[in-house]
């Protein structure tokens, strides 16, 4: 796990993490405030639930991202892939280290944001309490069962195509994923295209993952057959993803 | 073999290159636990040669065969400005190697708490050069393929690395590429490029001097 050390350190020395940590711990608290809250109390819940997976999804997004494309794109063009290739680490086993020491920062960001969730925007209404808890860890497994393919993506097309596509082609994709399939699946609906129609298909759907809006109305967790059939297509997608990521990783210039 | 003895066997037909053939062997070559030097002028294939044998590159035609750890440490190899020789080496050193490595950083005045990025080019070559010296397997043999290793470094850190490695002949076999830039330089084994060819020197009491002619 040397590389894995390394790459912790590294994240750990350029302290990024800590405005993001900052941002999630502090944020769900702060931005409310300037909301219409003040004139409406009973909205502090809700916007408290929004502000903290918004930022969660922002920190992952823009810096989790950036994280991993830099680092990926280092681990190339520094030698030190093929320092770790050549002392027996293979390809496979750099991404997943690199992958593992980036996602050890992110993992507890998520849980500070469900804890903010849990702890500050809990329903009053000891029959919700039950519902609150299950929601919140369906949200909590379905985002790290985005985000962790995500970040594998972007650091193997960094090692490639340099950091820039690494970050910029995970972001586009992530957005896509999360808005621009709702938009296409609008557009489907007003005129059949049967191209868009696959394209549409074959799309991430990753708005599905995005449970903020049954957090803020209280729409309740899914059936367990719902989330089921989500793990299902989010796990496939992750393996479709790690492969591709695998396929694309490379540890040093002339590998 | 024993399991500490390293070994690289180069076989006769063995050709480094990219795309076409750089420099090739005509003679089968063994080397063993010591200090080997690689001796080239630019652009001969040194790094190749060290990239073919670490397994970063491949090899054109022939064989070749190692046996030990192996560590290649490009020429280029960087860690991030942001880090400190301190922190590198915790992050890549075994927990029993620490002090050994500080020690050795304290000898050569590496400064262990500045960053990496501020570091000048001998003091980065130093911190590589520690981290995979201390990074040596001590139950098994050892190869390490040293690029350059030289580049930017004092003299007396360069003496420091070579007593150094004069003490630890047995589980370590390095293969170091450098120009030499004294005359009277020890070189008692030597792998030498010259032109495509090649071939093995070996000669107890060998120094650059007598080398030196062969690469022009």
């Amino acid at each position: 796990m040397r590389l894995f050390k390394l790459t912790f350190t590294t994240i750990f020395r350029k302290k990024a993490w800590a405005i993001c940590l900052f941002a999630v711990l502090v944020l769900p608290f702060a931005l409310p405030m300037i909301s219409s809250v003040t004139e409406k109390p009973v909205l502090m819940q809700p916007a408290r639930i929004q502000a903290a997976w918004g930022t969660l999804f922002v920190c992952t997004m823009v810096w989790g991202f950036f994280a991993a494309a830099s680092l990926g794109e280092a681990n190339t063009k520094s030698g030190t892939g093929e320092y770790f290739r050549t002392t027996g680490l293979s390809a496979t086993r750099q991404l997943l280290e690199i992958w593992l020491a980036l996602f050890a920062y992110i993992v507890p960001l998520a849980l500070i944001a469900t804890g903010i969730c849990l702890f500050a925007a809990m329903p009053a209404d000891p029959k919700e309490q039950a519902m609150w808890w299950t929601l919140n860890f369906q949200y909590l497994t379905l985002f790290l069962l985005v985000f962790a393919p995500l970040l594998v993506l972007a650091t193997a097309l960094a090692s490639r195509f340099g950091g820039i596509t690494g970050f910029g082609v995970t972001l586009l994709i992530t957005i896509y994923g999360l808005y621009g399939v709702s938009y296409l699946d609008n557009m489907l609906k007003l005129e059949a295209n049967s191209a868009l129609q696959a394209l549409w298909l074959y799309s991430p759907q990753y708005r599905f993952a995005d449970l903020t809006q049954r957090l803020y109305f209280k729409t309740g967790a899914l059936s367990n057959e719902v989330f089921t059939n989500m793990l299902l297509y989010f796990t496939a997608i992750l393996a479709v993803n790690t492969g591709l990521s695998r396929l694309c990783f490379r540890p040093s210039a002339n590998a | 073999m024993s399991a500490l003895t390293p070994s690289i066997r180069l076989g006769t037909g063995l050709a480094i290159g990219y795309t076409s053939p750089l420099a090739k062997f005509e003679q089968p070559v063994e080397l063993r636990g010591g200090t080997h030097f690689l001796l080239a002028r630019n652009g001969r294939g040194k790094s190749t040669l060290l990239r073919t044998i670490a397994g970063s590159l491949r090899k054109l035609s022939g064989d070749f065969s190692t046996e030990g750890f192996m560590q290649y440490l490009p020429e280029d190899m960087r860690f991030d400005p942001e880090l400190t020789p301190k922190s590198i080496f915790k992050a890549l050193l075994h927990k029993s190697r620490h002090e050994a490595a500080f020690a050795l950083a304290d000898q050569i005045e590496l400064d262990v708490h500045k960053m990496y990025g501020r570091l000048s080019t001998g003091n980065r070559r130093k911190t590589a050069l520690i981290m995979a010296e201390n990074s040596v397997a001590t139950d098994r043999g050892n190869i390490l393929l040293l690029d350059e290793p030289f580049s930017g470094l004092d003299a007396f850190a360069r003496e420091t690395f070579e007593e150094m490695w004069s003490t630890t002949t047995d589980n370590v076999l390095r293969l170091v590429s450098c120009h030499p830039d004294y005359d009277s330089m020890q070189m008692p084994s030597v792998l030498l490029i010259e032109g495509n060819r090649i071939s093995h020197h070996s000669e107890d009491g060998q120094k650059w001097s007598s080398l030196k002619a062969l690469l022009n």
